[in-house]
């Protein structure tokens, strides 16, 4: 009886004892956590900054974080979400549909004029308050087509941190440039774009087949949806048939894409590129949603990039824009970052 | 001896008809599994070598998953196992608590998560904290139960007898009912710590602490094409799970022999 005892107060004595030695050292350290988490896990002091996306930089923000610095200062108009669809879906007239209804809407975000009303949109997709909005809505850029050199910087970032599993030739392309041409598809938005630039009027054929459209929940990037939903722009074009379908995360629509659950979806730029090479998810790129958005966002006392040195920072997940971000102002002041 | 022999071979036909089945599903493409011996050449790889992305091996994944399970069961058995011999003395006591108990008993452990998270919020390492919280309460009750159960199977005459010979409460608990609960101590022990360990892999997954074997594999899930690494993690916690079991059964038989 008494040797069980201390055998259990020994094993509990040693693992405390354990517990208590957390490395110091001079690297960055990275930790993956859901944004919602990171703003609790700020306020408790568990990180000491976070790189995330609108509105979590914004509300951060709110809850007592600053921000250390925008995205767009660290890498100017950076990529962040597309609109891509399944190649196993093969309407081009639904997907070129779908393009033409996120290029109004996203020309109707930019309006200045439309500001009062996209604040609107904006506080009720995300059910956040209109100030935090507004002020998240200064950050993003919306945009209706990505720069591919922008993704091809990244991609190179993925091989580099020995991220991408598979080789392009093992996908079946032989180099980069035939991988990229698959995986851009530009010629429906410029079809699109240019008949609209003859007349804004143009509305393309009807479509009456049925869709299934994946977002992420009330992710302000994806305000473009939102917009189209609510500007009527899917009824213009005859779409009735449309179920959407919420996503927690990028991961999860690309897993939904594989598994068939959905034939188009607004998505992050970087589980798009990762789970394409990574698991083989045959999808394509058709459009832009936007650029920049995101934000180191740190506690009081760290000032500059420097000092994060031996800090904790929260990244979505390894291989995101945001955590190739992190990677690229930390190494530029000669700071490793490395996973906790 | 031939037993023995008899039961290694047993073990051995097993598991090669286990590597035969997932062999056929990958070949055949039922389910693309990775093929066991790509999925084998990755687990020692990554074993000992650091696995790029997060930069640290399975050992140490698996050194932070047990640590946490040691400390959230050893405070679970500190408090159960005394817990479990007075209830299963004492009927009065027994029927107080019991009715707490069996409410809280049925409740998966997984289903405290976010209250734990909340509760350990003030302290200096909440996520820490509620995960060691997890492991508790999945192997508190399972213990007390036990400990509970042999406990009160103290024989009744030799309590009478002894009564009629004059020994009083702490005698009889000291000579009876303790000894008889032992056997009920060490089975408490394997089956919390059983529970304990799934408890706290799930829990590494839901929140993020940076390291454990749960949040290994939720890494490896997410960067995509890691099939035989998330494997891996798999094989790794069934190991540690045998091998934590085996632990507590040796020495079950020990102190059985012993007693």
């Amino acid at each position: 009886m008494i040797r069980v005892f201390s055998a259990i107060i020994v094993m509990l004595a040693l693992s405390t004892a354990m517990m208590g030695c957390t490395q110091e050292g001079d690297a960055v350290y990275t930790v993956r956590l859901s944004p919602p988490d990171m703003i609790e896990q700020l306020k408790l002091k568990q990180i000491d900054g976070y790189v995330a996306w609108e509105p979590f930089v914004s509300k951060g923000v709110k809850s007592g974080g600053k921000i250390l610095l925008s995205s767009n200062e660290i890498w100017n108009s950076h990529p962040c979400c597309v609109v891509a669809y399944s190649e196993d879906f093969s309407d081009d007239r639904a997907v070129r549909d779908v393009v033409w209804a996120h290029i109004k809407a996203t020309e109707f975000i930019n309006r200045p004029e439309n500001r009062e009303k996209v604040i609107e949109y904006a506080a009720e997709f995300t059910g956040l308050s209109r100030e935090t909005v507004s002020k998240a809505l200064d950050n993003i850029k919306f945009i209706e087509y990505p720069e591919e050199e922008k993704f091809r910087t990244y991609f190179r970032f993925l091989g580099d941190s020995k991220l991408l599993k598979k080789s392009i030739n093992e996908l079946g392309f032989n180099n980069e440039d035939e991988f990229f041409s698959s995986f851009f598809r530009r010629d429906i938005y410029e079809e699109v774009k240019k008949e609209l630039e003859k007349n804004p009027n143009y509305v393309p054929d009807k479509y009456d087949g049925s869709i299934r459209i994946g977002y992420l929940t009330a992710d302000l990037h994806h305000l473009a949806l939102f917009v189209a939903q609510k500007e009527g722009y899917f009824e213009e074009i005859g779409m009735k048939n449309i179920v959407f379908k919420q996503y927690p995360n990028g991961v999860a629509v690309m897993d939904a894409f594989r598994a068939g659950e959905i034939d188009i979806a607004y998505l992050g730029g970087a589980p798009a590129t990762l789970k394409r090479v990574n698991d083989d998810t045959k999808i394509r790129i058709v459009a832009g949603v936007n650029n920049e958005g995101s934000a180191i966002v740190v506690r009081e006392g760290i000032n500059s990039i420097k000092d994060l040195r031996g800090k904790t920072i929260a990244i979505p997940g390894y291989g995101t824009v945001q955590d190739f971000l992190l990677r690229m102002v930390a190494e530029k002041e000669g700071l490793k970052v490395v996973a906790k | 001896m031939t037993e023995d022999r008899e039961n290694l071979q047993i073990r051995i036909l097993a598991l090669s008809f286990l590597i035969i089945v997932w062999y056929f599903v990958s070949i055949t493409g039922i389910s693309p599994l990775p093929y066991p011996h790509n999925v084998a050449k990755t687990f020692f790889s990554i074993l000992v070598n650091p696995e790029p992305v997060l930069g640290r091996n399975l050992l140490q994944h698996s050194f932070w998953s047990v640590i946490r399970v040691l400390s959230g069961a050893s405070i679970a058995f500190l408090i159960a196992i005394p817990a479990g011999i007075l209830t299963g003395w004492h009927i009065k006591l027994d029927s107080l608590i019991s009715t707490v108990v069996e409410i809280f008993r049925p409740v998966p452990p997984l289903a405290w998560i976010p209250l734990a998270y909340l509760i350990f919020t003030g302290f200096s390492n909440p996520v820490q904290a509620a995960q060691i919280f997890i492991v508790f309460v999945g192997a508190f009750f399972p213990c007390l139960l036990s400990v509970r159960e042999f406990a009160r199977s103290a024989s009744k005459e030799l309590i009478e007898m002894a009564r009629a010979f004059g020994a009083g409460d702490s005698e009889i608990m000291r000579y009876i009912i303790v000894p008889s609960s032992i056997p009920g101590i060490l089975s408490g022990i394997r089956i919390g710590l059983g529970v304990g360990w799934m408890s706290i892999v799930a829990a590494e997954m839901l929140a993020t602490s940076g390291s454990g074997l749960g949040y290994f594999i939720m890494v490896m899930y997410e960067v995509g094409g890691r099939a035989e690494e998330i494997i891996s993690g798999i094989i790794a916690i069934g190991i540690i799970g045998y091998i934590m079991n085996e632990i507590v059964l040796k020495m079950e038989k020990r102190l059985m022999r012993w007693r």
